[in-house]
């Protein structure tokens, strides 16, 4: 029988909303004289929400699961409660051994301390004792490649040496369960790899339970075997990995027709590339809402290039099954600083029907992966309903409209019937 | 299958009084000894005196008391050389209110911590206390030293002189203890932080820091020794310069008090400490 690592029993969370006034205070001191004189306060309001509604499901030791769904799913609620935390409102979480979370790089850093101070301090406030930061100091500054600045207060560090630092230490912890929120694309794109590869290694690692919160869908198929979908607080799907990511992105792909971010600050990238807006635009002819296989696509990209350099840009676009379809790029061209522009045309009757998504690569020097913008659109290509019913279903890998053509042979009358 | 199983650890709805895990607070050690230590360099690093400023601040607050409280305004030392009242004043209220001011802002300065991992959260007005334990620490071993130097008039026997570190502590737990308490409420409603550094800065007058408890009227004699501090205060002198008796039974009650107040506090803060991160 396997063994049970963690047990989440019907948990739901209320938040309070709202600010904390003379009212509020008001509110408080009336419950608690209620409380204390054990009459039973109304407490429904329309200030509060419910964050998460009735989660339940069960971790065995060993388990990689991914949890995924939209902002505001409740994801994070539901790591801050396995956590520890924050409470659940009712419910209840039990675990065996210890849980280390990963909910953000770099929470607790010192910014005064030194690297090597940090790396101990931060261990122990994950968890670790001052022991095992010892035995494993070495692989941590390894890994994270700052070896030269050890001494060096962490404020004087750039924030790739931050984070790959605060990653470093996070990721060598060696509690039962590890919880990880968003952590899997830190640093430039040598050091993703580098930490996906740990990641990898993590979660195959026997008997290491493992939760990942992501956006980044193909990371979680990548990681997990299993994947839990959280709906406005409710669960629901829980499963194969594959399957629950599929279902996910089918359902709610209407969200990533495009992207668009004000302010480099806030957009995803790092100190070379920063996304503006990528969409995907369908050309519909006359006043169709639908995209379908007539339907020409327009895929439009800017992006803010901080550094000036020789870049080429690739677009990929992939089956819902993680295949790709289709590999464009750019020329190899010299670019200033500033906003660039791009667009890619994919033409009517190209694609077959079904569920696709785009990433965007970029490459310095024509051989140096500088970022990828995974999973940034998605969108669906209906088959066309018309009077050739068998059409929709076609299979095949591509789709050609290479003209096949049949014609009756003149001498037909040579033939002996 | 067996139904009854053993969890090492479980999160509920509601937490249980009287959960203060010691033995979790052991298994942090490290971590709390490293959090003291980050303390005590992070307050002085960049700074050109360094450790200094320990002994810096209370000589620079007895000469100031000296002039104006001494020179200026003349309040009577009870026959104790000035420097030494104003000191002995000096350095237990600040322990007091360091010990205070620490504890006061364990959830509001580190909300962005709790808000992502978790640890004992105990471990962090725990840390501050034990960094101005010893921070005050220094600063009473300059007072003796000042005390050979000026001289003093104590027959006390060595058993007296062994209560001197323990009502030292005892000043610092009442208001460790008091910060807690704020700590808790101050997460929610930071009225409260201007309330009571505002009240902080009046109950100095009340507490015989810069005159002695022997100038209070009859009239409120009571009220006056029931603050905790007065009889603290108050003992520490007699033991050193024998210029009053020692108020037995309003130190017996401080005592009680400072407990009372700890254990309180304790409790309050183990029970609410997770959930007050949806407050901040």
């Amino acid at each position: 029988m396997k063994q049970t690592a963690l047990r989440v029993e019907n948990i739901s969370k209320l938040y309070q909303l709202g600010v904390y006034d003379a009212a509020s205070l008001k509110n408080d001191l009336m419950s608690g004289w209620g409380r204390a004189w054990g009459s039973k306060m109304d407490s429904e309001n329309s200030n509060q929400w419910w964050a998460l509604k009735n989660v339940d499901f069960e971790l065995s030791k060993g388990d990689v699961v991914g949890i995924i769904g939209k902002n505001g799913s409740g994801k994070s609620t539901l790591l801050k409660i396995i956590s520890r935390i924050t409470q659940p409102t009712t419910g209840s979480v039990k675990g065996n051994g210890r849980v280390s979370s990963l909910l953000e790089v770099g929470t607790g850093f010192q910014p005064e301390l030194t690297g090597k101070e940090n790396i101990y301090l931060n261990g122990m406030i994950l968890g670790m004792k001052k022991k095992e930061v010892a035995r494993i100091f070495d692989a941590i500054v390894d890994f994270s490649g700052v070896e030269k600045f050890l001494d060096t207060p962490v404020k004087r560090y750039s924030s790739g040496m931050y984070v790959r630092l605060a990653f470093s230490v996070a990721s060598h912890l060696n509690s039962e369960t590890l919880i990880i929120d968003e952590a899997l694309t830190v640093g430039d794109s040598a050091f993703q790899e580098k930490c996906m590869a740990k990641m990898k290694e993590i979660s195959s690692e026997a008997g290491k339970t493992v939760i990942i919160v992501s956006h980044h869908l193909e990371a979680v198929r990548n990681l997990c075997k299993r994947a839990l979908w959280l709906k406005e607080g409710v669960l629901v799907a829980d499963g194969n990995a594959d399957d629950v990511v599929t279902d996910y992105m089918k359902q709610e792909k209407f969200i990533y027709l495009s992207q668009e971010f004000n302010t480099p600050e806030n957009a995803p990238g790092n100190e070379a590339v920063r996304i503006k807006k990528t969409e995907v635009v369908p050309q519909y002819g006359n006043s169709k809402s639908e995209i379908d296989i007539d339907t020409p696509l327009k895929i439009n990209l800017s992006f803010w290039n901080l550094k000036e350099s020789k870049l080429t840009t690739g677009i990929r676009v992939h089956d819902i099954g993680g295949a790709c379809v289709l590999d464009v790029c750019s020329d190899s061209k010299y670019y200033d600083k500033g906003i660039v522009e791009g667009n890619f045309s994919i033409p009517a009757g190209y694609l077959r029907p079904g569920c696709y998504y785009v990433s965007f690569d970029f490459v310095k020097n024509a051989n140096e992966k500088i970022y990828s913008f995974e999973v940034c659109l998605t969108f669906d290509i209906r088959a066309k309903k018309e009077n050739k019913v068998w059409t929709e279903n076609r299979p095949g890998f591509v789709r050609s409209q290479v003209p096949f053509m049949l014609h009756r042979l003149k001498e037909s009358t040579n033939v002996a019937v | 299958m067996n139904k009854i199983k053993e969890w090492d650890w479980q999160i509920q709805a509601e937490q249980k009084w009287f959960r203060i895990n010691l033995s979790e607070l052991l298994e942090y050690k490290d971590l709390l000894l490293s959090l003291v230590r980050r303390e005590m360099l992070s307050s002085y690093s960049q700074t050109v005196l360094g450790m200094f400023w320990i002994l810096i601040q209370p000589i620079f607050v007895t000469l100031f008391y000296v002039l104006v409280f001494g020179n200026i305004v003349k309040v009577s030392t009870a026959g104790i050389p000035p420097v030494l009242f104003y000191m002995s004043g000096a350095i237990i209220w600040s322990f007091f209110s360091d010990t205070l001011n620490g504890a006061m802002y364990s959830f509001v300065k580190n909300a962005h911590i709790f808000n992502k991992i978790y640890f004992p959260r105990l471990l962090v007005p725990l840390s501050l206390f034990i960094t101005y334990a010893i921070r005050n620490g220094v600063q009473l071993v300059l007072f003796f030293i000042l005390v050979v130097i000026f001289g003093t008039s104590s027959t006390a026997t060595f058993s007296l002189l062994a209560l001197i570190p323990v009502l030292f502590m005892l000043a610092g737990l009442v208001g460790f203890s008091i910060g807690l308490l704020v700590s808790v409420y101050m997460a929610k409603y930071r009225d409260l932080e201007q309330l009571v550094l505002f009240v902080l800065r009046l109950f100095m007058f009340i507490t015989p820091v810069v005159y002695p408890a022997a100038m209070v009227s009859e009239k409120y004699s009571v009220l006056f020794w029931a603050n905790p501090l007065t009889p603290i205060i108050e003992t520490f002198r007699a033991i050193l310069f024998q210029h009053d008796l020692i108020h037995v039974a309003s130190l017996v009650f401080a005592v009680l008090t400072t407990i009372a107040l700890l254990i309180t506090s304790l409790v309050l803060f183990k029970k609410k400490e997770i959930k007050i991160i949806d407050n901040i």
